[in-house]
């Protein structure tokens, strides 16, 4: 079996408190890895670390089977993000930016821009400025910018923030459609259990700084004949049982 | 690299900011007449050589692009900051000491270019109205105009490494006011006149000083910023 990344006993640690403990996660080559957690429970700070614009403390990360370090950047072209909420420059219209992006990436094809706008929908955008957008607006454009230079993984910090129920089964078919037709990894956070269970194939559950489970969806579907909801599954997993005992 | 700049230049549309150089210079000339028919209405000659005339246009020009330089360092880099856009370019597959590399380079390059045109710029315009105006009682000799280009690049030089100073109170702060505030104060202690037109700056040590700290401070913001969280 092939991972495309990988953290080994990854630990972040902000004024000695541990924000992110010993984290080990498998992400293999083409799925939909779905990072389960509440919010504050250390997802930005370990996807952080993965792009490399956080440091670790102790552990380390490995991406296509090599190992991150302090000057890594390289790597950096087959990953597509948002991380936390999507970033632009906000003065700038849709159309610019992705063009600065691909300037950045050294990507010279510029009708990926098209492509990746009528993607998620945004080709009538035209001269707006970015500032100008809604969050879902924003959301799509992040996800537009990830895709556009087709990185082999994605690494996408709650993705579906902002938008609306026809943009979200917009994304989740588009994600499928990434995994599927144009062979991407997707690492995905959410704290929407729900949304994570319609796309993940496999499944990493983090609380408090803590990987507490890491289980393929079939695995969890087998294990669980009686056909308990996924919801129930998880609240006995996070709450270690207490409620449902 | 160059491309970088270019880029850097791009995204912040630095090219409509000629606009803003040319206004500067307009704003300048005209602080210089007033000086002009101030000192004449008390009958004295505000220019009573060239070279006086010389230093005080520098001395205008060089306050100015202190200023400008300020701006430009809150612009591409503090506000990449504050903007959280940093991150952005930091996830590109690019060298992070090249990304800010060439971000100073762009407002260094700028700051000289802006100080070195304005100068020879108003110096023209100067020559031209004295002309028609006599403005100035002396003629200007060749040899005078040439010395005083030497002392326009040196002067474009040194402006252009201070203007880095600023750098380092806006990146300790993360703050766009820090930067431009540290730049006017340094201009207050730098140029201010004592009187028979001394200031800090005509000693030759005090601006290649500042000049060689301003480098260093650019140098140290790069040095280490591959292993900073962000």
């Amino acid at each position: 079996m092939t991972y495309i990344l990988r953290t080994v006993q990854l630990t972040k640690t902000y004024d000695g408190h541990e924000v992110v403990s010993n984290i080990n996660v498998n992400v293999k080559e083409k799925e939909i890895y779905g990072f389960l957690g509440p919010n504050g429970a250390g997802k930005t700070t370990i996807m952080k670390m993965i792009t490399n614009l956080i440091k670790p403390t102790s552990g380390e990360v490995e991406l296509f089977g090599h190992k991150l370090t302090n000057d890594s950047y390289e790597v950096l072209r087959n990953i597509g993000s948002i991380i936390e909420y999507p970033i632009f420059y906000d003065g700038l219209s849709a159309y610019e930016n992705l063009d600065l992006h691909c300037e950045y990436m050294g990507h010279s094809d510029k009708r990926s821009i098209d492509e990746a706008l009528e993607l998620v929908n945004l080709q009538h955008t035209n001269k707006k400025a970015v500032k100008d957008f809604s969050l879902g607006m924003k959301q799509r454009l992040g996800i537009a910018r990830a895709i556009l230079t087709k990185p082999k993984i994605l690494i996408l910090d709650e993705p579906i923030n902002g938008l609306d129920p026809v943009g979200i089964k917009e994304m989740r078919d588009l994600f499928k459609k990434l995994r599927d037709e144009y062979n991407m990894t997707l690492f995905i956070s959410s704290h929407i259990l729900g949304e994570i269970e319609q796309v993940a194939d496999t499944i990493g559950v983090i609380l408090n700084g803590r990987l507490i489970e890491e289980v393929s969806l079939e695995a969890i579907k087998a294990s669980n004949p009686m056909n308990n909801s996924l919801e129930d599954y998880f609240i006995n997993l996070i709450q270690g049982g207490k409620r449902y005992a | 690299m160059l491309k970088l700049m270019r880029l850097e230049i791009r995204k912040n549309k630095l090219g409509s900011s000629l606009k803003a150089v040319i206004i500067a210079n307009l704003g300048i000339i005209g602080f210089l007449t007033l000086i002009y028919f101030a000192e004449r209405s008390e009958g004295a000659a505000a220019f009573a050589t060239y070279e006086s005339a010389f230093t005080i246009i520098d001395v205008f020009v060089r306050a100015t692009f202190m200023i400008f330089a300020s701006v430009w360092i809150a612009k591409l880099i503090i506000d990449e900051y504050k903007n959280r856009t940093i991150s952005l370019m930091f996830m590109y597959p690019i060298n992070r000491k090249k990304i800010l590399g060439s971000k100073l380079a762009v407002v260094f390059l700028y700051t000289f270019l802006s100080v070195l045109l304005s100068n020879v710029f108003i110096i023209i315009v100067l020559y031209v109205l004295d002309q028609v105006f006599d403005i100035v009682p002396e003629p200007l000799m060749l040899s005078a105009a040439i010395r005083n280009m030497g002392e326009v690049f040196i002067s474009a030089l040194s402006t252009a490494g201070m203007g880095l100073i600023p750098l380092f109170f806006g990146m300790w702060k993360k703050s766009v006011p820090a930067t431009i505030v540290s730049a006017i104060l340094l201009n207050t202690i730098v140029t201010s006149n004592w009187g028979e037109g001394t200031s800090l700056y005509n000693l030759v040590a005090i601006p290649i000083g500042l000049a060689v700290i301003g480098v260093l401070i650019a140098y140290l913001t790069i040095r280490n910023v591959h292993v900073k969280d962000i």
